[in-house]
């Protein structure tokens, strides 16, 4: 999905200078199958951005296209639509479901858009080592599990572009280095795109393209 | 799954309370439409007297009661009454002036014996269907049309005897004996109820057989009018009243004991009814603040759910389903209770003498669906607009 971001200034960040190179109130285009790292500090609106992609904000100027049409004019089920089969999202505040196993967390996922059959989903946590946590409810697991939870669960579903705002904050280099395997596997597999958002420029993901915020 | 995760961790309390509120205020209502439907049927199927019919009298005072004044009609009274432009038809009540008795006729029911007060009206007066009241001296049965009254004191007697209580339906197969007695002799005549009526306090008998007996065994010929029968013009009623209390004149309507007792009971369930259906707003409401508050608490799965791309209609629709089932199974135990309270309330107007029809009445029946269409309505609103503002935030 070819994705034109144009002089987008989100509302929190109106009153900020944008350096020339930036996405905020500039024209950047992220072609179909693209991958692209956005490296900003914390503020510079890395999350705002993710949430302008999921169709969870709508408070900016400027215009934001998927495909040459307008976001602005998209109705519920072409958020719908988007959210189930064009992007699938790993959010920084992760959203899964505490009270609900691994496996809940994941086949509820996949029961909604179809995707990958329960062994696959076994084999992936299994090489994520989170195996062990297949039938323990989310919420009382650690933070870095929780993590390759929810990457396990974005994966699992049908996409074009997978989104990713800081999915590594709480893994160790290890664990990065599986989870970044399994990630270009898949986007290969379906010859997918991927935007990842990070606070590490250091994250060890090939990338063809870097923006800035 | 998706139910295991919006509605596993609730407090199930205030939905039994809501339920519960449903379920008595749907009772409630089933049971005082049903009712009120009932009542107001009750003797209009049976009643031969035609529509727009008044019965006149004067205004009893306690100056009548001592004779200090008339309350009869003059001939040029009842001919100043024809001439009004809302009067179809007039005709003085006439009454026997002989003594009159009627007993029951049959070994099927029990002896029963009592004097009797008769009076007679054209059959134009009567409603179209009583073809048969006419009499001549070779008749083998005399017509009669029974105050309905009449069977409500029957029943009384009947239910203080130990003996079971007769519907419309039986009255009418009871063959019965009228003795008419006066100065010249007496004679006995065969009787069958044809109708009833709500409008008349006496045994109402052909004016064929008004005439004759009056001729053949009445101590006076002309008896004093104290009563006269009014086919008013459709439409028209209101100048009717207006005249008559100008006149001093007043609708026996209005005394019968029957039409008061519809009356007062049809009251008491109207104001059960607009209870009821007050009782059964709250507690849809109260089921609908519920849901909110579910959906409130599942503010946050609700929330994942739509960003992981779970449609809100679809979100929404579990709720008013799991809604609904809880509202179904109120409306089947008020259903149920309903036939119980049915029961009960037939069997007490029975034994004050009132036979209701006892089946289902189309009322109650309908109006199962429409709440549960209603319900299914506003709640499938409530819960979409909800969900749709978690959508948009």
């Amino acid at each position: 999905m070819k994705i034109v971001f144009d002089h987008i200034v989100p509302e929190p960040l109106k009153e900020y200078p944008h350096a020339a190179d930036s996405l905020w109130n500039n024209k950047h285009v992220i072609e179909n199958g693209q991958k692209v790292l956005i490296n900003a500090a914390s503020g510079k609106g890395k999350t705002t951005f993710t949430h302008l992609l999921a169709g969870l904000r709508h408070d900016y100027q400027g215009e934001l296209s998927f495909d040459s049409a307008a976001t602005h004019t998209f109705s519920v089920s072409d958020w719908l639509e988007i959210r189930q089969t064009k992007f699938s999202f790993v959010f920084q505040d992760l959203q899964l479901f505490p009270t609900l196993s691994s496996e809940e967390n994941l086949l509820i996922n996949t029961r909604l858009k179809g995707g990958m059959p329960i062994e696959k989903l076994k084999e992936w946590a299994a090489y994520l080592g989170i195996e062990t946590k297949w039938n323990t409810p989310a919420g009382i697991m650690s933070m870095g599990q929780q993590q390759r939870l929810a990457i396990l669960r974005a994966l699992s579903q049908p996409f074009e572009t997978i989104v990713m705002d800081e999915p590594f904050s709480h893994l160790d280099e290890h664990n990065t280095r599986l989870a970044i395997s399994l990630i270009e596997e898949r986007c290969k597999e379906l010859s997918a795109g991927l935007i990842l958002t990070t606070l590490d420029p250091t994250d060890k993901i090939s990338v063809d393209k870097e923006i800035k915020l | 799954m998706l139910k295991k995760l919006l509605f596993r961790n609730q407090d199930k309390k205030q939905l039994g309370f809501a339920a519960i509120g449903a379920l008595l205020g749907m009772t409630f209502l089933i049971t005082s439409a049903h009712f009120l439907y009932r009542i107001n049927e009750f003797g209009e199927g049976s009643e031969v007297l035609g529509a727009n019919i008044l019965i006149l009298q004067r205004k009893v005072t306690s100056a009548s009661t001592f004779n200090l004044s008339n309350n009869d009609f003059t001939a040029e009274e009842i001919s100043e009454i024809q001439q009004q432009p809302f009067v179809e038809k007039v005709q003085a009540v006439k009454s026997n002036n002989f003594r009159v008795w009627l007993e029951t006729n049959s070994d099927l029911v029990p002896p029963f014996k009592t004097d009797a007060f008769i009076q007679s009206i054209d059959k134009e007066f009567l409603d179209a269907n009583a073809s048969n009241w006419a009499w001549s001296p070779e008749s083998k049965e005399l017509p009669i049309i029974m105050p309905r009254d009449f069977v409500v004191m029957l029943n009384t007697f009947m239910s203080s005897a130990g003996i079971p209580q007769i519907s419309d339906e039986v009255a009418t197969s009871i063959p019965f004996k009228l003795r008419i007695s006066g100065p010249k002799g007496e004679e006995w005549l065969n009787a069958r109820i044809i109708g009833f009526t709500n409008e008349i306090s006496a045994l109402l008998v052909p004016m064929e057989f008004m005439n004759y007996a009056n001729s053949k065994y009445g101590e006076n010929q002309d008896g004093k009018i104290t009563q006269v029968i009014i086919k008013g013009k459709e439409g028209q009623f209101g100048s009717l009243e207006k005249y008559l209390n100008e006149k001093g004149l007043e609708p026996k309507k209005a005394q019968m004991i029957v039409g008061r007792l519809k009356s007062i009971i049809s009251t008491l369930i109207l104001i059960v009814l607009v209870v009821s259906i007050v009782a059964v707003i709250s507690s849809v409401l109260v089921l609908l603040q519920y849901m909110h508050l579910l959906l409130s608490q599942n503010r946050y799965e609700v929330k994942t759910l739509l960003r992981i791309g779970y449609s809100p209609y679809y979100i929404a629709r579990h709720f008013i389903q799991y809604f609904s089932i809880v509202f179904a199974v109120s409306l089947i135990a008020a259903f149920g209770l309903f036939f119980i309270l049915k029961w009960w309330i037939n069997k007490t107007l029975q034994i004050g003498g009132i036979y209701l029809n006892e089946d289902l009445s189309i009322i109650a029946v309908i109006i199962l669906p429409i709440s549960f269409l209603l319900f299914v309505g506003v709640g499938t609103f409530s819960a979409r607009k909800n969900v749709m503002q978690l959508f948009n935030k």
